[in-house]
């Protein structure tokens, strides 16, 4: 266990040196998520909804923030599948699955951290109905910030069943981008999914990708009531051991009949 | 040879070679389609919850999309030596073998890269066009065709302008700048939907540094039989042109830019 704690915190370190690029990507950050609560105020002129103007504002800058702990891969690790350097990997005396979950953990908390908080201070200071509400509750917010924990869980196995299949096909790109579109789609990114079309709602909700964000959001705006929270938390704690549990069979299964590539 | 018959030769010859693996294309090129489907849907979803859009009715925001998407995706298709492969030009000095070849250096980048596998998303954007204008029952003149080919190839140039400005900043930094992408992606995803339903302070930056508002919404509100503003109708045909304006000055600006190229040496 405290290899891969090292390795978490090696990994931690390694993102917070890249502030340059940091600050121009929060700008742009900030930009998307200006343009799109500008494009739901325009929409919610018209034609005002059960949900409040305000909940999807907070929404979209939730969604925003941690965007970068949903599209961040391990750069790394996608290298060494290519040349093959993977190889010196197996012959470290730890599980190859614990070390790239602990790595792509650090990488995606940090990275996320510290896009969004800055972000998240700058949308609350914007006035109301452009920027972040408060949580509901104090306790909507530990209940959302526990969710937002095994949200991060979920992201991390889903980033490592992406790489399974990436050691098969030596190509990223196929089912990189398919995979992400199922994920911006159905995390809420693209759209909030408070605003799908509500028969839709109820079978979204159940699959993997609605408990990376989409859970916490809705427990930090009280959408969904405190009284649901636990069955919230079940639902993500169980995706997060099935997944987790799905991507290591992956893994090994791929160890068994790896070709390394290079020479 | 002119650089146009050149320009023809190397996009067949890209086209070609794109083709030499043709399952790994077909299914890239599927990938693309359910990408851009996916943001087609978007628009679908948000059409079905809200109906109509200030006093835009769904039909034309299908229109907009539309606009937006087949001029984005073919300036890509055509322009990906400046939209996407410029950056790696630069860091892997593949530019430098540019400077010394006697054609310019910008047509030497755009006949270097094209992206084929942007057909399936042109093809979207195309559905949406014209399920928009059946939908909002347009009647085609001559005039409104003429400003719907003028708008969609001014736009061309306009986001071919604008990714010159990343190019530049690379020129400058060898790294790719993120946040230009504001101005490309971001100005793709709000000028999708019609510029008057925003703040005036996105309004202005969309008319002016980067003029999706001016190339893509005045001619499209003018063909959905609502003018911008109520503009009259000369300007259908003359605001468009900012995007000609832009790509100019973002080429002179370019070829600036390139007098002060470093290489990366290697």
């Amino acid at each position: 266990m405290r290899a891969y704690l090292t390795v978490f915190r090696m990994r931690l370190r390694m993102e917070l040196q890249y502030r340059g690029a940091m600050i121009g990507g929060i700008l742009c950050q900030m930009f998307f998520g200006i343009v799109l609560v500008a494009l739901y105020r325009a929409l919610y002129a018209g034609h005002p909804q059960s949900v409040p103007i305000a909940h999807v504002t907070t929404y979209v800058w939730l969604q925003q923030a941690f965007f970068r702990m949903m599209l961040a891969t391990d750069p790394d690790l996608l290298d060494k599948i290519r040349t093959g350097d993977i190889s010196y990997d197996l012959c470290r005396p730890v599980d190859l699955y614990g070390f790239y979950y602990a790595r792509i953990g650090a990488q995606k908390l940090m990275g996320s951290l510290m896009r969004g908080i800055p972000m998240l201070v700058v949308a609350a200071l914007l006035p109301y109905g452009w920027g972040i509400l408060p949580p509901a509750s104090p306790a909507a917010l530990f209940a959302a910030l526990a969710a937002l924990l095994l949200g991060l869980l979920c992201m991390c196995a889903l980033e490592n069943i992406t790489m399974a299949f990436t050691m098969r096909t030596l190509d990223p790109r196929g089912i990189q981008s398919m995979l992400n579109l199922l994920m911006v789609t159905f995390s809420g990114n693209l759209l909030p999914l408070t605003l799908f079309p509500d028969s839709w709602q109820r079978v979204i909700r159940l699959l993997p990708y609605a408990q990376l964000l989409d859970a916490p959001i809705r427990l930090y705006t009280g959408d969904a009531p405190l009284s649901e929270a636990l069955w919230i938390l079940t639902a993500q704690g169980i995706w997060a051991t099935v997944l987790i549990l799905l991507g290591m069979a992956l893994w090994n299964a791929n160890r068994k009949r790896m070709i390394l590539q290079g020479g | 040879m002119n650089t146009f018959k050149l320009y023809i030769r190397s996009m067949g010859m890209l086209l070609r070679s794109h083709l030499q693996y043709p399952s790994s294309f077909l299914l890239q090129t599927l990938a693309q389609l359910v990408m851009e489907g996916g943001e087609m849907l978007m628009v679908i979803l948000v059409v079905d919850r809200f109906e109509t859009l200030g006093h835009w009715s769904g039909g034309n925001l299908f229109f907009f999309f539309g606009m937006m998407s087949v001029s984005f995706y073919l300036t890509e298709f055509f322009g990906r030596g400046v939209t996407g492969d410029f950056p790696s030009m630069v860091r892997s000095g593949r530019l430098d073998t540019f400077l010394v070849r006697p054609r310019g250096i910008l047509t030497q980048v755009l006949c270097g890269g094209m992206d084929p596998r942007r057909i399936t998303c042109i093809a979207v954007g195309a559905a949406s066009l014209i399920l928009g204008s059946r939908l909002s029952a347009v009647v085609w003149t001559p005039l409104k065709v003429l400003a719907l080919a003028e708008s969609i190839l001014m736009g061309c140039l306009l986001i071919l302008g604008l990714f010159l400005i990343e190019a530049c900043f690379c020129i400058h930094s060898v790294k790719s700048v993120e946040l230009v992408n504001a101005l490309t992606y971001g100005g793709r995803s709000a000028c999708q939907y019609p510029i008057d339903i925003y703040p005036h302070p996105l309004r202005i930056l969309f008319s002016t540094v980067a003029p999706f508002a001016l190339t893509l919404h005045v001619p499209a509100a003018y063909i959905l039989g609502s003018p911008l503003y109520g503009w009259p109708l000369w300007t259908v045909y003359v605001t468009p042109l900012s995007g000609a304006l832009i790509f100019a000055i973002m080429t002179a600006v370019f070829h600036r830019g390139i007098r002060y190229y470093r290489s990366t040496g290697s």
